[in-house]
Protein backbone atom coordinates (compact mmCIF):
# COMPACT_ATOMS: atom_id res chain seq x y z
CA UNK A 1 0.00 0.00 0.00
CA UNK A 2 1.42 3.93 -0.61
CA UNK A 3 1.75 6.24 2.06
CA UNK A 4 -1.22 8.16 0.38
CA UNK A 5 -3.32 5.72 0.95
CA UNK A 6 -1.76 5.38 4.80
CA UNK A 7 -2.48 8.67 5.48
CA UNK A 8 -5.91 8.93 4.06
CA UNK A 9 -6.77 5.96 6.36
CA UNK A 10 -5.37 8.15 9.28
CA UNK A 11 -7.55 10.86 8.55
CA UNK A 12 -10.92 8.12 8.20
CA UNK A 13 -9.67 7.25 11.53
CA UNK A 14 -9.49 10.50 12.67
CA UNK A 15 -12.60 11.78 11.69
CA UNK A 16 -14.56 8.70 13.45
CA UNK A 17 -12.91 9.61 16.54
CA UNK A 18 -14.68 12.38 16.81
CA UNK A 19 -17.36 10.95 15.90
CA UNK A 20 -17.12 8.13 18.77
CA UNK A 21 -16.25 10.57 21.64
CA UNK A 22 -19.18 13.34 20.24
CA UNK A 23 -21.14 14.14 24.13
CA UNK A 24 -24.08 16.68 23.83
CA UNK A 25 -27.66 17.11 22.31
CA UNK A 26 -28.21 14.76 19.25
CA UNK A 27 -28.66 17.08 16.19
CA UNK A 28 -32.22 15.30 16.07
CA UNK A 29 -33.05 17.24 12.48
CA UNK A 30 -30.14 15.64 11.13
CA UNK A 31 -30.83 12.32 13.08
CA UNK A 32 -34.24 12.19 11.57
CA UNK A 33 -33.56 12.69 7.95
CA UNK A 34 -30.86 10.24 8.26
CA UNK A 35 -32.74 7.30 9.39
CA UNK A 36 -35.22 8.02 6.69
CA UNK A 37 -32.52 7.80 4.24
CA UNK A 38 -31.55 4.07 5.48
CA UNK A 39 -35.03 3.17 5.17
CA UNK A 40 -35.04 4.35 2.00
CA UNK A 41 -31.85 3.20 1.48
CA UNK A 42 -33.04 -0.70 2.54
CA UNK A 43 -36.37 -0.43 0.39
CA UNK A 44 -38.44 0.19 3.35
CA UNK A 45 -41.56 2.60 4.06
CA UNK A 46 -40.78 5.75 6.38
CA UNK A 47 -40.84 4.49 9.92
CA UNK A 48 -44.55 5.87 11.76
CA UNK A 49 -42.80 7.28 14.82
CA UNK A 50 -39.57 8.70 15.45
CA UNK A 51 -39.32 8.27 19.77
CA UNK A 52 -36.66 9.99 21.27
CA UNK A 53 -35.06 8.96 24.56
CA UNK A 54 -32.89 10.45 26.91
CA UNK A 55 -30.12 7.25 27.32
CA UNK A 56 -29.59 3.73 25.64
CA UNK A 57 -31.32 2.45 29.45
CA UNK A 58 -34.17 4.21 28.63
CA UNK A 59 -34.48 2.93 24.93
CA UNK A 60 -33.69 -0.27 25.98
CA UNK A 61 -36.53 -0.19 28.69
CA UNK A 62 -39.29 1.53 25.66
CA UNK A 63 -37.66 -2.07 23.54
CA UNK A 64 -38.77 -4.08 26.35
CA UNK A 65 -42.57 -2.58 26.28
CA UNK A 66 -42.45 -2.99 22.68
CA UNK A 67 -41.65 -6.57 22.81
CA UNK A 68 -43.68 -7.60 25.47
CA UNK A 69 -41.43 -7.90 28.27
CA UNK A 70 -42.60 -5.41 30.43
CA UNK A 71 -43.92 -7.46 33.60
CA UNK A 72 -40.83 -7.47 35.16
CA UNK A 73 -38.86 -4.44 34.47
CA UNK A 74 -38.75 -1.94 37.27
CA UNK A 75 -41.86 -0.37 37.68
CA UNK A 76 -40.37 3.41 37.95
CA UNK A 77 -39.03 2.65 34.48
CA UNK A 78 -41.44 0.82 32.94
CA UNK A 79 -43.84 3.76 33.32
CA UNK A 80 -41.25 6.29 32.36
CA UNK A 81 -40.88 4.44 28.81
CA UNK A 82 -44.50 4.30 28.41
CA UNK A 83 -44.98 7.63 29.12
CA UNK A 84 -42.33 8.74 26.67
CA UNK A 85 -43.63 5.93 23.92
CA UNK A 86 -47.61 7.57 24.52
CA UNK A 87 -45.76 10.89 24.12
CA UNK A 88 -44.63 10.37 20.72
CA UNK A 89 -47.71 8.78 19.88
CA UNK A 90 -46.87 5.09 19.85
CA UNK A 91 -48.62 2.29 22.27
CA UNK A 92 -46.68 0.81 24.94
CA UNK A 93 -47.65 -2.76 23.66
CA UNK A 94 -45.96 -5.90 22.48
CA UNK A 95 -45.90 -5.69 18.70
CA UNK A 96 -46.88 -2.08 19.00
CA UNK A 97 -43.64 -1.10 16.66
CA UNK A 98 -43.22 -4.49 14.22
CA UNK A 99 -40.86 -6.05 13.61
CA UNK A 100 -36.86 -5.33 13.50
CA UNK A 101 -35.44 -4.56 10.62
CA UNK A 102 -31.73 -3.48 11.61
CA UNK A 103 -30.78 -6.77 9.56
CA UNK A 104 -31.95 -4.42 6.24
CA UNK A 105 -31.11 -1.18 7.42
CA UNK A 106 -27.41 -1.79 8.99
CA UNK A 107 -26.08 -5.30 8.58
CA UNK A 108 -27.20 -6.50 4.95
CA UNK A 109 -25.79 -2.40 3.50
CA UNK A 110 -22.52 -2.80 5.82
CA UNK A 111 -21.91 -7.14 4.71
CA UNK A 112 -22.13 -5.12 0.85
CA UNK A 113 -20.24 -2.20 1.15
CA UNK A 114 -17.57 -4.27 2.66
CA UNK A 115 -17.57 -7.12 0.24
CA UNK A 116 -17.76 -4.73 -2.54
CA UNK A 117 -13.96 -3.07 -0.57
CA UNK A 118 -12.61 -6.45 -0.75
CA UNK A 119 -13.34 -6.83 -3.82
CA UNK A 120 -11.58 -3.65 -4.97
CA UNK A 121 -8.68 -3.36 -2.92
CA UNK A 122 -8.15 -7.12 -2.72
CA UNK A 123 -7.72 -9.13 0.64
CA UNK A 124 -4.75 -7.52 1.92
CA UNK A 125 -5.28 -3.70 0.72
CA UNK A 126 -8.64 -4.22 2.63
CA UNK A 127 -6.96 -5.48 5.59
CA UNK A 128 -4.94 -2.68 5.51
CA UNK A 129 -7.85 -0.28 5.18
CA UNK A 130 -9.01 -2.10 8.66
CA UNK A 131 -5.89 -1.77 10.43
CA UNK A 132 -5.28 1.76 10.22
CA UNK A 133 -8.71 3.06 9.47
CA UNK A 134 -11.07 1.06 11.90
CA UNK A 135 -9.11 -1.06 14.29
CA UNK A 136 -7.28 2.13 16.26
CA UNK A 137 -11.17 2.52 16.80
CA UNK A 138 -12.53 -0.80 17.72
CA UNK A 139 -11.26 -1.83 21.11
CA UNK A 140 -11.92 1.22 23.07
CA UNK A 141 -15.24 1.73 21.51
CA UNK A 142 -16.20 -1.59 22.01
CA UNK A 143 -15.10 -1.64 25.36
CA UNK A 144 -17.16 1.49 26.33
CA UNK A 145 -20.32 0.00 24.07
CA UNK A 146 -19.71 -3.11 26.36
CA UNK A 147 -19.99 -1.15 29.46
CA UNK A 148 -23.17 0.85 28.51
CA UNK A 149 -24.72 -2.63 27.92
CA UNK A 150 -23.99 -3.66 31.59
CA UNK A 151 -25.03 -1.05 33.03
CA UNK A 152 -28.18 -1.34 30.99
CA UNK A 153 -28.29 -4.64 32.21
CA UNK A 154 -28.01 -4.16 35.56
CA UNK A 155 -30.30 -1.68 35.56
CA UNK A 156 -33.41 -3.40 33.99
CA UNK A 157 -32.85 -7.06 34.79
CA UNK A 158 -33.81 -7.20 38.47
CA UNK A 159 -32.88 -11.44 37.93
CA UNK A 160 -30.40 -13.06 36.58
CA UNK A 161 -33.46 -15.30 34.15
CA UNK A 162 -33.75 -11.53 33.04
CA UNK A 163 -30.78 -10.56 31.75
CA UNK A 164 -31.01 -12.61 28.33
CA UNK A 165 -33.73 -10.80 27.48
CA UNK A 166 -31.98 -7.52 28.48
CA UNK A 167 -29.27 -8.56 26.19
CA UNK A 168 -31.28 -9.68 23.03
CA UNK A 169 -33.06 -6.24 23.08
CA UNK A 170 -29.53 -4.47 23.32
CA UNK A 171 -28.56 -6.64 19.96
CA UNK A 172 -31.22 -5.07 18.13
CA UNK A 173 -29.87 -1.72 18.32
CA UNK A 174 -27.83 -0.46 15.69
CA UNK A 175 -24.74 1.53 17.91
CA UNK A 176 -24.67 4.99 16.28
CA UNK A 177 -21.77 7.00 17.17
CA UNK A 178 -20.29 4.03 18.25
CA UNK A 179 -20.65 2.12 14.90
CA UNK A 180 -17.38 4.84 14.39
CA UNK A 181 -15.01 2.14 13.86
CA UNK A 182 -16.58 0.20 11.00
CA UNK A 183 -18.17 3.18 9.70
CA UNK A 184 -14.34 4.45 9.10
CA UNK A 185 -13.41 1.59 7.42
CA UNK A 186 -16.24 2.27 4.75
CA UNK A 187 -15.93 6.00 4.90
CA UNK A 188 -16.58 6.31 0.96
CA UNK A 189 -19.66 4.74 1.10
CA UNK A 190 -20.51 6.07 4.42
CA UNK A 191 -20.24 9.83 2.60
CA UNK A 192 -22.56 9.69 -0.60
CA UNK A 193 -22.84 5.07 -0.54
CA UNK A 194 -25.73 2.87 0.55
CA UNK A 195 -24.15 3.72 4.07
CA UNK A 196 -24.96 7.03 4.20
CA UNK A 197 -28.27 7.11 6.33
CA UNK A 198 -27.14 5.19 8.53
CA UNK A 199 -23.92 7.24 8.71
CA UNK A 200 -25.68 10.36 8.75
CA UNK A 201 -27.76 9.08 12.25
CA UNK A 202 -24.06 8.05 13.42
CA UNK A 203 -22.90 11.52 13.29
CA UNK A 204 -26.21 12.68 15.07
CA UNK A 205 -26.85 10.56 17.73
CA UNK A 206 -26.54 7.44 20.07
CA UNK A 207 -28.16 3.82 20.10
CA UNK A 208 -31.22 3.57 18.07
CA UNK A 209 -33.47 0.44 17.41
CA UNK A 210 -35.28 -0.19 14.21
CA UNK A 211 -38.63 -1.49 13.67
CA UNK A 212 -41.12 -1.67 10.65
CA UNK A 213 -42.97 1.16 11.97
CA UNK A 214 -41.33 2.76 14.57
CA UNK A 215 -37.13 3.72 15.95
CA UNK A 216 -36.46 4.51 18.81
CA UNK A 217 -33.21 6.85 19.53
CA UNK A 218 -30.80 7.79 21.86
CA UNK A 219 -29.43 10.87 23.13
CA UNK A 220 -25.72 11.04 23.34
CA UNK A 221 -23.60 10.98 26.77
CA UNK A 222 -23.50 14.98 28.76
CA UNK A 223 -20.39 13.51 30.07
CA UNK A 224 -17.84 11.50 28.97
CA UNK A 225 -14.15 10.87 30.63
CA UNK A 226 -11.51 8.95 29.88
CA UNK A 227 -7.76 8.30 30.59
CA UNK A 228 -4.96 7.63 28.24
CA UNK A 229 -5.42 4.37 28.10
CA UNK A 230 -9.26 5.01 26.39
CA UNK A 231 -10.33 3.52 29.65
CA UNK A 232 -13.70 5.37 31.80
CA UNK A 233 -11.94 7.05 34.50
CA UNK A 234 -13.07 10.09 36.45
CA UNK A 235 -12.30 10.87 39.91
CA UNK A 236 -15.16 13.42 41.00
CA UNK A 237 -18.34 12.71 39.46
CA UNK A 238 -20.11 10.13 36.51
CA UNK A 239 -17.19 8.87 34.04
CA UNK A 240 -20.67 8.25 31.51
CA UNK A 241 -23.26 10.50 32.38
CA UNK A 242 -26.90 10.75 29.59
CA UNK A 243 -28.78 13.71 30.08
CA UNK A 244 -31.89 11.62 31.75
CA UNK A 245 -29.87 10.81 34.40
CA UNK A 246 -28.26 7.11 33.87
CA UNK A 247 -24.57 7.32 34.81
CA UNK A 248 -21.87 5.01 35.02
CA UNK A 249 -18.87 5.37 37.64
CA UNK A 250 -15.32 4.39 36.90
CA UNK A 251 -12.02 4.87 38.10
CA UNK A 252 -9.11 3.79 35.45
CA UNK A 253 -11.80 1.51 33.97
CA UNK A 254 -12.67 0.34 37.06
CA UNK A 255 -16.49 0.51 37.59
CA UNK A 256 -17.49 1.86 41.13
CA UNK A 257 -20.06 2.96 42.99
CA UNK A 258 -20.98 6.13 42.76
CA UNK A 259 -21.03 6.61 46.78
CA UNK A 260 -17.66 5.63 47.05
CA UNK A 261 -16.40 8.38 44.64
CA UNK A 262 -18.01 10.81 46.96
CA UNK A 263 -15.98 10.21 49.90
CA UNK A 264 -12.70 10.06 47.70
CA UNK A 265 -12.12 13.76 49.14
CA UNK A 266 -12.58 13.05 52.92
CA UNK A 267 -10.10 10.11 52.91
CA UNK A 268 -8.49 9.64 55.73
CA UNK A 269 -5.49 6.81 56.32
CA UNK A 270 -7.80 5.17 58.93
CA UNK A 271 -10.19 4.60 56.44
CA UNK A 272 -7.83 3.50 53.61
CA UNK A 273 -6.44 1.25 56.28
CA UNK A 274 -10.07 -0.18 57.30
CA UNK A 275 -10.81 -0.24 53.37
CA UNK A 276 -11.27 -4.21 53.07
CA UNK A 277 -11.95 -4.23 49.60
CA UNK A 278 -8.24 -4.66 47.97
CA UNK A 279 -9.13 -2.94 44.46
CA UNK A 280 -11.24 -0.27 46.02
CA UNK A 281 -8.26 0.04 48.55
CA UNK A 282 -5.76 0.34 45.61
CA UNK A 283 -8.05 3.55 44.33
CA UNK A 284 -8.07 5.27 47.13
CA UNK A 285 -4.43 5.20 47.92
CA UNK A 286 -3.98 6.29 44.52
CA UNK A 287 -6.18 9.04 44.92
CA UNK A 288 -5.02 10.03 48.31
CA UNK A 289 -1.44 9.95 47.12
CA UNK A 290 1.19 7.23 48.22
CA UNK A 291 3.73 10.05 49.45
CA UNK A 292 0.90 11.91 51.94
CA UNK A 293 -0.45 8.79 52.92
CA UNK A 294 2.99 7.83 54.12
CA UNK A 295 3.62 11.27 55.66
CA UNK A 296 0.08 11.14 57.13
CA UNK A 297 0.11 7.15 58.61
CA UNK A 298 3.07 7.75 60.20
CA UNK A 299 4.75 4.68 57.83
CA UNK A 300 8.48 3.76 58.76
CA UNK A 301 11.16 3.86 56.57
CA UNK A 302 12.65 0.34 56.49
CA UNK A 303 15.68 1.13 54.70
CA UNK A 304 18.24 3.90 53.91
CA UNK A 305 21.25 4.14 51.73
CA UNK A 306 22.85 6.91 49.40
CA UNK A 307 20.42 5.92 46.70
CA UNK A 308 17.66 6.73 48.61
CA UNK A 309 14.96 5.95 51.64
CA UNK A 310 12.88 2.63 51.12
CA UNK A 311 9.55 2.83 52.63
CA UNK A 312 6.72 -0.10 53.32
CA UNK A 313 3.08 -0.12 54.03
CA UNK A 314 1.32 -3.13 55.41
CA UNK A 315 -2.05 -3.95 54.28
CA UNK A 316 -4.41 -6.63 55.56
CA UNK A 317 -5.25 -8.96 52.82
CA UNK A 318 -2.89 -7.72 49.90
CA UNK A 319 0.61 -6.90 49.21
CA UNK A 320 2.56 -4.58 50.73
CA UNK A 321 2.87 -0.92 49.36
CA UNK A 322 6.73 -0.36 48.98
CA UNK A 323 8.58 2.51 47.85
CA UNK A 324 11.90 4.17 47.05
CA UNK A 325 12.22 7.59 47.77
CA UNK A 326 14.57 9.30 45.28
CA UNK A 327 15.98 12.38 45.24
CA UNK A 328 16.76 14.56 42.18
CA UNK A 329 20.41 15.15 42.25
CA UNK A 330 20.02 18.71 40.20
CA UNK A 331 18.44 21.30 42.37
CA UNK A 332 15.15 23.02 41.13
CA UNK A 333 15.46 26.56 40.46
CA UNK A 334 14.31 27.59 43.74
CA UNK A 335 17.80 25.43 45.00
CA UNK A 336 15.66 22.56 46.65
CA UNK A 337 15.83 19.49 45.75
CA UNK A 338 12.92 17.41 44.03
CA UNK A 339 11.90 14.50 45.53
CA UNK A 340 9.77 11.51 44.22
CA UNK A 341 8.57 8.25 44.72
CA UNK A 342 8.64 5.06 43.23
CA UNK A 343 6.59 1.91 43.58
CA UNK A 344 8.79 -1.11 43.68
CA UNK A 345 7.60 -4.93 43.93
CA UNK A 346 7.32 -6.04 47.71
CA UNK A 347 10.25 -8.48 47.68
CA UNK A 348 12.79 -5.74 47.90
CA UNK A 349 14.64 -4.69 50.90
CA UNK A 350 16.60 -2.53 50.31
CA UNK A 351 17.16 1.04 49.07
CA UNK A 352 19.65 0.42 46.43
CA UNK A 353 17.71 -2.84 45.66
CA UNK A 354 14.48 -0.52 45.15
CA UNK A 355 16.33 2.10 42.33
CA UNK A 356 18.27 -0.40 40.87
CA UNK A 357 15.01 -2.53 40.10
CA UNK A 358 13.32 0.96 38.40
CA UNK A 359 16.14 0.80 35.82
CA UNK A 360 16.23 -2.84 35.46
CA UNK A 361 19.32 -4.06 37.39
CA UNK A 362 21.12 -5.78 39.91
CA UNK A 363 21.72 -3.88 43.19
CA UNK A 364 25.35 -4.67 42.99
CA UNK A 365 25.74 -3.36 39.25
CA UNK A 366 23.73 -0.16 40.27
CA UNK A 367 26.38 2.20 40.55
CA UNK A 368 26.01 5.55 38.71
CA UNK A 369 29.41 7.70 38.53
CA UNK A 370 27.70 10.75 37.85
CA UNK A 371 23.92 11.66 38.48
CA UNK A 372 21.96 14.73 37.48
CA UNK B 1 27.29 3.97 34.10
CA UNK B 2 25.30 7.45 34.33
CA UNK B 3 21.85 8.39 35.20
CA UNK B 4 20.18 11.69 34.10
CA UNK B 5 16.36 11.79 35.90
CA UNK B 6 14.60 9.07 34.99
CA UNK B 7 17.01 7.46 32.44
CA UNK B 8 20.18 5.15 33.47
CA UNK B 9 23.02 5.23 30.14
CA UNK B 10 24.77 1.95 30.60
CA UNK B 11 28.23 1.27 28.88
CA UNK B 12 27.85 -1.88 26.81
CA UNK B 13 31.28 -3.20 25.41
CA UNK B 14 30.72 -3.68 21.93
CA UNK B 15 31.43 -7.23 21.85
CA UNK B 16 29.17 -7.43 24.41
CA UNK B 17 26.13 -6.33 22.09
CA UNK B 18 23.25 -8.48 20.84
CA UNK B 19 23.72 -9.99 17.74
CA UNK B 20 21.81 -7.91 14.89
CA UNK B 21 22.64 -4.29 16.95
CA UNK B 22 24.25 -2.59 14.08
CA UNK B 23 20.97 -3.83 11.36
CA UNK B 24 18.24 -2.44 14.14
CA UNK B 25 16.24 0.57 12.55
CA UNK B 26 17.88 4.02 13.06
CA UNK B 27 16.10 6.96 15.28
CA UNK B 28 15.29 9.55 13.37
CA UNK B 29 16.45 12.77 14.93
CA UNK B 30 14.06 15.08 16.41
CA UNK B 31 13.20 18.45 14.79
CA UNK B 32 16.28 20.15 16.77
CA UNK B 33 18.79 17.78 14.63
CA UNK B 34 19.00 15.80 18.30
CA UNK B 35 18.66 11.74 19.62
CA UNK B 36 15.64 11.97 21.67
CA UNK B 37 16.46 9.46 24.64
CA UNK B 38 13.39 9.67 25.94
CA UNK B 39 10.77 12.51 26.10
CA UNK B 40 8.16 13.80 28.90
CA UNK B 41 5.21 13.04 27.57
CA UNK B 42 3.55 15.56 30.18
CA UNK B 43 6.25 18.56 29.88
CA UNK B 44 7.89 17.62 26.70
CA UNK B 45 11.17 17.87 28.09
CA UNK B 46 13.52 15.78 26.63
CA UNK B 47 16.94 13.40 27.40
CA UNK B 48 18.63 14.32 24.27
CA UNK B 49 22.02 13.94 22.63
CA UNK B 50 23.62 16.38 20.65
CA UNK B 51 26.27 15.86 17.84
CA UNK B 52 27.49 13.02 16.15
CA UNK B 53 26.31 9.21 16.84
CA UNK B 54 23.53 6.91 16.08
CA UNK B 55 20.46 5.63 18.69
CA UNK B 56 18.88 2.13 17.19
CA UNK B 57 16.04 0.74 19.29
CA UNK B 58 14.61 -3.07 19.75
CA UNK B 59 11.18 -3.02 18.10
CA UNK B 60 8.23 -3.48 20.41
CA UNK B 61 6.80 -1.47 23.61
CA UNK B 62 9.44 -2.73 25.98
CA UNK B 63 12.38 -2.98 23.17
CA UNK B 64 16.24 -1.62 24.15
CA UNK B 65 17.94 1.30 23.07
CA UNK B 66 21.21 1.31 21.62
CA UNK B 67 23.01 4.54 21.80
CA UNK B 68 26.83 4.55 19.51
CA UNK B 69 28.56 7.55 20.26
CA UNK B 70 32.02 7.45 18.29
CA UNK B 71 33.25 10.67 19.54
CA UNK B 72 31.80 10.69 22.62
CA UNK B 73 29.20 13.43 23.28
CA UNK B 74 26.91 15.04 25.79
CA UNK B 75 23.42 13.88 27.08
CA UNK B 76 21.23 17.06 28.03
CA UNK B 77 17.88 17.83 29.30
CA UNK B 78 15.68 20.85 29.95
CA UNK B 79 15.69 20.10 34.21
CA UNK B 80 19.07 18.28 34.75
CA UNK B 81 22.79 19.41 33.98
CA UNK B 82 24.30 17.68 31.06
CA UNK B 83 26.55 14.71 31.78
CA UNK B 84 29.52 14.32 29.08
CA UNK B 85 30.06 10.77 27.75
CA UNK B 86 32.96 9.02 26.52
CA UNK B 87 32.96 7.66 22.91
CA UNK B 88 31.46 3.77 22.64
CA UNK B 89 27.99 1.96 23.03
CA UNK B 90 25.28 2.50 25.53
CA UNK B 91 22.14 0.51 26.80
CA UNK B 92 20.02 3.38 27.45
CA UNK B 93 17.07 2.19 30.11
CA UNK B 94 14.03 4.17 30.93
CA UNK B 95 13.02 4.27 34.71
CA UNK B 96 9.95 1.98 35.30
CA UNK B 97 7.03 1.76 38.50
CA UNK B 98 5.91 -1.25 39.96
CA UNK B 99 2.22 -1.43 39.89
CA UNK B 100 0.46 -4.68 40.86
CA UNK B 101 0.17 -7.01 38.15
CA UNK B 102 1.81 -4.79 35.38
CA UNK B 103 4.51 -2.37 35.53
CA UNK B 104 4.75 1.23 33.99
CA UNK B 105 7.05 3.49 32.46
CA UNK B 106 8.02 6.60 34.78
CA UNK B 107 7.10 10.20 33.24
CA UNK B 108 10.09 12.78 34.11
Amino acid sequence: MSGGHALADEDRAARWRTVAAATGPADREAAEAGIRRAYAQAGLAAPERIVWAGSPLAATAAVLLLTGKEEWLPRELAERAAGTLRAAGVEPVAGGAGASVREAVRTQPWARARQRLHDDLGPAGWAGRWALAAAPLWEVTRALTERVRTGVTEALAPARDQETAVRLALLDAVLGQHDAPWLAAVTDEAESGPLAGVAAVARAAGWWWPYERVVIVAERPVELHRDEAGRLDRGDGPALAFPDGFALYAWRGMPVPAAFLEQLDELTPERIREEENAELRRVMLEHYGYERYLQESGAQPVHRDETGVLWRIALDGDEPVVMVEVVNSTPEPDGTHRTYWLRVPPRVRTAREGVAWTFGVDADAYHPERET
Amino acid sequence: MYRQGDVLIVPVAAEALPPGTDALPRQPRDGRGRLVLALGEVTGHAHAVVGPGTLVREPGPFGVSYLHLPDGGRVVHEEHAAIPLPKGWYRVVRQREYTPGAVRVVAD
